[in-house]
């Protein structure tokens, strides 16, 4: 990872990238703590749980796979709605690729690995400032680490000791807010709100769905509806 | 066994879809029209998660104002509009829900 180009310059976005991150983290680690509970509560053993947070890195995917192990459904229906939810770094991926385009694959494939929507938000409110652009990556490189270390740690502890939490805690929902704190700032045109409100009243409509088809339909029609609004707009 | 499979098969998934224009692809390649409808992917993604996270606590559509999940929600949504840091929004979602489960319990 140390090479030349590694200067104090590089040190101090680096470091700017670990605390940026930082009041994100009352947010991460009782969402990773859930995520550690809900893999073991689906009957994975604590072993399965940590590696599939290792290897996927993702709250809500690992959420999903746990609902969907529990549910004993198919791993094929079971990867497709990691897909859809996963469809939004699809998007984050398209946004960041302009700045990291210069970044040979060792630099490119760990940002992408460590990107999660936090990391996003933040990374390209960062490159959106003045200034010398030159070692920002280094900046996404701290909040990605940072958060992987943490969030790794809560599941960890979530998947050893999670049981022991009695439910009346109601935490949860700290996965419910965790999305709603990204879910706000995201809606900033007719359109946004348009996407929004559909997929949400889908979401509820469909819930009857098996294998958790409600998310995937309810995403696909908030896409849609935010596409008509925006062209509607245009006219 | 099936689920060292799904445990794979999901950090593929989590992987491909992160580093797709990072790594592999230029989205200035793709129809506009592609753009267009990712540009809704977060809103309505996140909407999907969240809405019935508020509105179906245990499994049922409850939108009356017994349900503290939703009205919690509704306060974490109140301060997101007006406090930029997630970490408030998110320890006042969970302080109105614990207020509100003590007056109801």
């Amino acid at each position: 990872m140390l090479s030349n180009r590694q200067t104090p310059n590089a040190r101090s976005e680096f470091l700017a990238g670990c605390r940026d991150i930082a009041p994100v983290l009352v947010g991460t680690v009782p969402f990773g703590f859930v995520a550690g509970v809900a893999a073991v509560g689906a009957g994975m053993t604590p072993a399965q749980g940590i590696a599939l947070s290792f290897v996927a890195f993702s709250g809500i995917a690992q959420l999903v796979v746990a609902q969907l192990v529990a549910a004993q459904s198919p791993a094929i229906v079971t990867l497709a709605a990691v897909l859809v939810v996963s469809l939004r770094f699809l998007m984050y991926s398209a946004a960041l690729s302009p700045h990291l385009a210069h970044l040979p694959n060792r630099w490119r494939v760990p940002l992408a690995y460590l990107m999660t929507d936090q990391g996003f938000a933040m990374g390209t409110q960062h490159y959106g400032k003045a200034g010398d652009r030159y070692h920002r990556h280094w900046h996404l490189l701290g909040m990605g680490l940072t958060l992987y270390v943490v969030w790794q740690a809560a599941v960890v502890a979530g998947a050893i000791a999670g049981a022991q939490v009695p439910a009346s805690w109601s935490l949860d929902f700290v996965v419910t807010l965790s999305f709603l704190v990204l879910l706000v700032p995201a809606l900033r045109t007719r359109a946004d709100l348009a996407a929004a409100t559909v997929a949400g009243a889908v979401a509820l409509v469909a819930a009857g769905l098996p294998y958790k088809l409600a998310l995937v339909v309810a995403s696909l029609a908030g896409i849609g509806a935010g596409v008509i609004v925006e062209r509607g707009h245009r006219r | 066994m099936s689920e060292w499979l799904v445990i794979l098969g999901a950090g593929a998934v989590t992987f491909l879809t992160r580093a797709s224009f990072i790594v592999f692809a230029d989205p200035h390649k793709f129809p506009h029209a592609f753009r267009v409808a990712l540009a809704f992917v977060p809103a309505s993604v996140l909407a999907a998660i969240v809405i019935p996270g508020l509105a179906m606590p245990h499994g049922t559509v409850d939108l009356s104002l017994a349900n503290p999940r939703m009205l919690a929600g509704v306060a974490a949504v109140g301060v997101a509009l007006k406090v930029k840091n997630p970490l408030v929004s998110i320890v006042a979602g969970m302080a109105a829900l614990w207020g509100l489960q003590a007056l109801g319990g």
